[in-house]
């Protein structure tokens, strides 16, 4: 028997566990995946369960994953607990697992009293600090820079950051419009490439 | 990181907390509005920081002007 699964734009592990049904069922298996991820996966489960595979470029990204049982190999028991171990979603996530980059867009969290909100962004700062893991960046802007000025009371919790290795970039154009040039304490002044880039690079975008 | 001994003040309110961080900035006594530990609870989510040996000091300080609701060792 022959049969064939589309495990396009599913999340892994949906096409691995889909593919692992349909080969238990099936002497032949065709799997249509549209990632490199579930083409790993499933290489991993061919070994694991002995079957002959192959992999197919096709048009738009999908690859065509061909399995084969062979002979009486292919029946051989998938302990579904290994299978599930060797699973690497892990790696997909890229994005999940990369850069955690925050932003403070302004000295203050949140909006509705100044007061309140002034309270909020020490806590969070410090809060921060204690965060695991750290955030790879911080960028200031807008009033985010005022942030990172000599008098500031989250200060000594942005360089606390910058020491155990955080990259904390402020707004030029910001300094400059503020006035505030000779003043920034904590961090490194910094370019809308920089901040862009850093921000469209991040896996998550962390406001306070 | 090695946590220098540390005493925090909590109060029954923000408010009580920002009162007693504008007397001690007046008096000159080194502090820091930090949230409530996780261990401690407190409905106020903010208290005071101050090193230990400066807690004798920050109690004088606050004494008739700011209640506080108790003082705990870090």
């Amino acid at each position: 028997m022959k049969t064939t699964v589309d495990a396009r734009g599913l999340a892994c592990p949906q096409p691995v566990l889909l593919a692992k049904k349909a080969i238990a069922e099936n002497e032949e298996v065709i799997v249509l995946v549209d990632n490199e991820i579930a083409v790993e996966n499933i290489r991993r489960l061919a070994v694991k369960t002995a079957c002959g595979f192959s992999v197919t470029e096709k048009e738009g990204g999908v690859r065509e994953i061909g399995l084969v049982r062979i002979g009486a190999t292919g029946q051989a028991p998938v302990d579904a607990g290994a299978v599930a171990a060797e699973l690497t979603c892990a790696i997909v996530p890229e994005k999940e697992t990369g850069p955690i980059v925050v932003v403070l867009s302004d000295n203050r969290m949140g909006r509705g009293d100044d007061v309140l909100g002034d309270v909020l962004i020490r806590a969070f700062i410090h809060t921060l600090a204690q965060l695991k893991p750290l955030p790879a960046t911080i960028i200031c802007y807008n009033a985010g820079v005022k942030l990172a000025v000599k008098d500031s009371t989250v200060l000594d919790d942005l360089q606390q950051l910058a020491k155990a290795g955080v990259d904390i970039l402020v707004c030029g154009t910001c300094v400059n419009y503020f006035g505030l040039g000779d003043q920034i304490a904590a961090g490194r002044i910094s370019n809308m490439y920089d901040i862009l880039e850093t921000m469209a690079g991040a896996a998550r975008l962390v406001r306070p | 990181m090695e946590a220098p001994p540390y005493a925090v003040f909590l109060f029954p309110s923000v408010s009580h907390a920002l009162k007693a961080e504008k007397i001690l900035k007046e008096q000159g006594i080194v502090h820091k509005l930090i949230p409530v530990p996780r261990h401690i609870s407190s409905d106020c989510g903010v208290c005071l920081r101050v090193a230990v040996a400066q807690q004798g000091l920050v109690a004088e300080a606050l004494q008739g002007l700011v209640t506080w609701e108790r003082m705990v060792l870090l």
